[in-house]
């Protein structure tokens, strides 16, 4: 088992609430009880087809995907719910109970995040953060702060051992 | 009753009396009424004249906040934490708060660029009088942002005083609301920001009305000459003279002093950043060449300084490193502070004896001096920096590491993580320290173009590695390499130019301008901004730019080896890369779109900014993109854009302005618009979908750029130019068609011909609209029709029978 929590070291601040760390076993039950997960994924996916493997294995149990950046061009015909869009626009939409979500079935619970650019996924955290009651949970090798749940900072082989271990709890 | 005039007047009978009008108040407006210029209805707008046009946009594109910071610190009641909206012990929200803080942002840029403007404008007025005449190119309508926003028409620099007295009033006026017990609506705070970002671009006119009309800049000029730009373009064998900044009034001394003492081949004068634009357009109108080679943005200042390169460096105003001159001290340069902005703890000297101040200098008695005496100045730069030439040779300084210590240095490390967690990117340091510890260099190499220099790292580091110092040392062979060309600043776009191009644009057929503006934080490096550019150049959009993008356009070369700027005219015609100018150049931008709707639709424009605005927003094709925005003037610039009505991205670092405006194509209702023929609502396309966003990577914002630059006066064909770069742009880089291509789609002609028969069918099967094969027409499915004499409008007032 993968100990994801133990390293939670902040190099920026935003304020006094800060994500609580998860490992993997929770993260995976976590995904398995939300009503409507979302899987967000982001560009830095491709910069290591290992990462991009581990998104497509999440989305094969039956979680939909939301490709921003360019990262649909890794995701396209494998068989997954994945669909391109703004990952700002795709902010606010999340924290509107009007939006219908991507494939017009409603909004999401719980909003799961990989393959980001640190300071970027933060800001776009730290608006969810604030203004929404959403759960998110962030599976990075960094610590995301601003996330309700994350993943401690990792080194790249044992955050590939802990999404291999979410992906056998999902 | 005579009317008094400005200027100076004698008493007959009073000998040696001589009396100097000024200012006359209301005298500008008189002359206006004089000339038949007719002003609308909100001349010098105040915070609430323009709010009901404010409202119109933000009732469209939603503030969305994603604060920096939970904690607001403004007053002794707090710290309060305002997580989750709470609001604090004044009782502001977060989202009350954030606006707060993005327009404390916009106006502390606007007051930069006003001041730069003030200070350039009295500079230049002692020089000439207030008399001289504002000289932009052949064109009548000289000052658009000035004119729309103030209903004055500046003739002269006496002029531009009334203006930036507005300008400065209005910002004042800004500040205040950021004091505690002020205003509480994020709504409203909203507002302010698009004022302080109007005011901006006026002062920001004004800076450039004042500077190209006294300097013999280029005025309108498309055949500008080339300007050599990059690290590797200086001549380090000869004495450099390095100036940063963005106000070229102090080294224009410095340049005239180096020609008139016929020193121009004998001393390498660079800059970095809007200076060296400037620079490079001084006195190069008529054919004049240009007298400075530009070294390029602020991700080369730390760079440049470490390089050693330099013997004397100058400094103005804004965009300067706070740490110049402790860098600089380490290599034995001397520094000038030229501008009270920025006066480092210096002496001031100005009034010493050029001499004395040099050889204080060269001993190194004193680490630089305080010039703000231009003359003093102007002689003291080129001498002082051909004897540090001589004394830095013999004392034979070593700025970078050497190639055999590299090793070493390497080997230091403990891979704590430190560096790449406070860097802003999160570069692969570690990584290239490990390679290092082997000798191989390539990823400290790889490294050079995504790193901004920003020295975060070296203060990182445990061990004290001079990281930054390794990076450029490894990169020697590359930063050899770097030398490309930019096309000095033209200035603005001339009136006969509008006449000529305002149609297409109006009609979509040139399919959009795109405005490729702002700084150097780029997510990803430097080259990507370049692959934007040759991209929407070779789909024939007119790209324009200026400031540090205009830079790096011209660092890359394409695969005929040659710069963009080499490749592409700079006429205001549909694929064609103009650079304006520096950052105050920005307002030819937006002084283009209200040319458009002044010169082509013959809207009134003086003191008409909510009309002329709803022209822009309905009509102009127009996306702007500061890809590396970092600055607070960046976000004064974007602000000044949007309520214009032009739609703005910034790169995935400007999410950390902490807030953009974005629209919610599902919400029917927010896309509607009225009919100025009679009034009725008329729904339009989910373009521009924002107003300010933040896009991830260059291959997402490409298609983002095509899309966003449909409007709803696009004719046919013009729409189906737009639209089939949206799907190219998308198939391209996406690699799918967009799955809201079809919305754009009015009838069969707005589809792109080539794919014509395909689109239709995929219309038919998966949208379920009725198509008539035999004559390829579209029978039912759209939600919006084809009429190019709609006449598009957010504002009931300007609809027929309503005023
Ligand atoms: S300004 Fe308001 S929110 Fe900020 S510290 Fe003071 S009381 Fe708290
Ligand atoms: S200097 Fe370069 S490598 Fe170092 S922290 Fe800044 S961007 Fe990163
Ligand atoms: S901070 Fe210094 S010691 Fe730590 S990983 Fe970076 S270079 Fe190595």
């Amino acid at each position: 088992m993968v100990d994801t929590t133990k390293n939670t070291q902040i190099y920026e601040t935003w304020g006094r609430n800060v994500a609580k760390p998860v490992n993997p076993n929770v993260a995976g039950k976590v995904i398995t009880k939300a009503k409507r997960p979302l899987l967000v994924v982001a560009s830095e996916l491709l910069k290591d087809e290992k990462l991009v493997e581990k998104a497509i294995a999440i989305a094969k149990k039956g979680i939909p995907v939301a490709a921003t950046g360019h990262s649909i061009t890794a995701l396209m015909d494998k068989g997954i719910d994945a669909k391109y869009i703004n990952i700002h626009s795709l902010a606010t939409f999340l924290g509107d109970a009007r939006w219908s979500g991507l494939d017009g079935k409603g909004s999401y619970d719980t909003i799961v995040f990989l393959g980001h650019k640190k300071y970027y996924l933060n800001q776009v955290l730290a608006g969810l953060k604030n203004f929404t009651d959403l759960k998110t949970l962030c599976i990075e090798r960094h610590y995301m702060q601003n996330s309700s749940l994350s993943f401690g900072n990792l080194k790249a082989d044992v955050h590939f051992e802990a999404l291999d271990e979410l992906i056998d709890n999902l | 009753m005579t009317d008094i005039k400005t200027g100076q007047i004698s008493i007959d009978d009073l000998e040696n009396v001589q009396i100097t009008i000024g200012k006359i108040v209301g005298a500008i407006e008189k002359k206006a009424k004089d000339e038949g210029v007719k002003v609308g209805p909100t001349p010098k707008p105040g915070i609430s004249t323009l709010r009901s046009w404010d409202h119109k946009i933000l009732s469209r594109y939603h503030p969305v906040y994603t604060p920096a910071c939970d904690q607001c610190c403004y007053c002794t009641y707090g710290k309060c934490d305002l997580s989750g909206n709470k609001e604090g012990a004044c009782g502001i929200n977060m989202a009350a708060h954030n606006a707060r803080e993005t327009l404390l942002r916009v106006i502390t840029g606007a007051a930069a660029h006003s001041a730069h403007g003030r200070h350039i404008l009295h500079h230049l007025i002692d020089l000439y009088g207030n008399d001289k005449t504002i000289d932009m190119g052949p064109s009548n309508l000289l000052a658009p942002n000035t004119l729309a926003v103030t209903g004055i028409k500046p003739e002269t620099l006496g002029d531009l005083e009334e203006v930036l007295d507005y300008v400065e009033e209005q910002i004042t006026q800004l500040l205040a609301t950021i004091q505690v017990g002020q205003e509480g609506g994020a709504i409203d705070f909203e507002s302010k920001i698009l004022h302080g970002g109007m005011l901006d671009h006026v002062g920001m006119e004004v800076s450039e009305l004042a500077q190209v009309s006294s300097m013999q800049m280029p005025k309108s000029d498309p055949d500008t000459p080339l300007v050599e730009i990059g690290m590797g373009c200086i001549d380090a064998s000869k004495p450099v003279l390095l100036v940063i900044g963005h106000n070229v009034a102090g080294v224009t001394y410095i340049m005239d002093y180096i020609h008139d003492h016929e020193l121009d081949d004998k001393i390498e004068v660079a800059g970095l950043c809007c200076t060296a634009i400037d620079m490079t357009r001084y006195k190069v109108e008529n054919g004049g060449k240009p007298r400075a080679k530009i070294v390029g943005t602020m991700a080369k200042e730390l760079k440049m300084i470490r390089s050693g390169v330099a013997d004397l460096i100058v400094v103005d105003e804004q965009c300067v490193r706070a740490d110049v001159l402790d860098e600089a001290k380490k290599l034995s340069i001397p520094v000038i502070a030229t501008n009270e902005k920025i006066m480092y703890g210096l002496p001031d000297r100005s009034a010493d004896d050029p001499k004395d101040i040099i050889d204080d200098l060269a001993s190194r008695k004193e680490d630089g001096a305080l010039i703000l005496d231009f003359h003093v100045l102007g002689q003291v730069g080129p001498e002082l920096a051909i004897k540090m030439s001589k004394i830095r040779d013999e004392m034979g300084i070593k700025a970078l590491p050497k190639e055999e210590d590299m090793q070493g240095l390497a080997s230091k490390c403990i891979y704590c993580g430190a560096c790449e967690m406070d860097c802003p990117d999160n570069l692969p340091i570690m990584e290239a320290m490990k390679a290092g510890v082997d000798s191989d260099l390539s990823k400290f190499e790889y490294l050079h173009d995504k790193c901004i220099a920003c020295g975060r790292c070296d203060q990182a580091c445990p061990k004290e590695i001079p990281i930054l110092n390794l990076i450029e040392k490894a990169s020697q062979k590359l930063i050899r390499e770097e030398k490309g060309y930019v096309r000095a600043g033209r200035g603005q776009i001339s009136d006969p130019e509008i006449r000529e191009e305002g149609v297409n644009l109006v009609l979509g057929t040139t399919p959009g301008i795109i405005a490729m503006v702002g700084c150097s934080n780029y997510a990803d490096g430097t080259r990507d901004y370049f692959k934007v550019a040759d991209e929407m150049l070779k789909r024939n959009y007119i790209v324009v730019t200026s400031g540090c993008a205009a830079m790096d356009l011209g660092m890359y070369k394409n695969e005929e080896g040659e710069t963009l700027y080499e490749k592409y005219p700079a006429k205001f015609l549909a694929g064609n890369l103009i650079n304006v100018g520096s950052c105050v150049s920005n307002s030819h931008i937006t002084g283009t779109a209200i040319k458009v709707a002044a010169i082509f639709a013959q809207r009134q424009v003086a003191g008409n900014y909510e009309e002329i605005a709803d022209y822009i927003a309905n009509r102009i094709g127009a996306v702007g993109v500061a890809w590396g925005a970092y600055s607070q003037k960046a976000v004064a610039i974007g602000s000044g854009c949007n309520r214009l009505g032009i739609p703005v991205v910034v790169g995935p670092h400007g999410s950390k302005y902490r807030r953009a405006l974005i629209g919610k194509p599902y919400e029917e209702e927010e896309w509607k618009v009225y009919d100025a023929r009679n009034g009725e609502q008329m729904p339009i396309p989910t373009s521009p979908e924002f107003m300010l966003t933040t896009v991830e990577s260059v291959e997402e914002l490409l298609p983002i750029l095509a899309k966003n630059c449909i409007r709803p006066s696009d004719n046919n064909m013009g729409r189906m130019i737009k639209l089939t770069h949206y799907i190219e742009l998308s198939q391209k880089y996406l690699g799918h068609m967009p799955y809201d291509w079809y919305n754009f789609v009015r009838t069969e002609t707005d589809l792109p011909l080539a794919k014509r028969e395909e689109l239709l069918k995929i219309l038919e099967k998966e949208h379920g609209w009725e198509i008539d094969w035999k004559r390829k027409k579209i029978l039912s499915g759209p939600s919006m029709k084809s009429d190019v004499s709609a006449q598009p409008t957010n504002v009931k007032r300007l609809c027929k029978g309503e005023c």
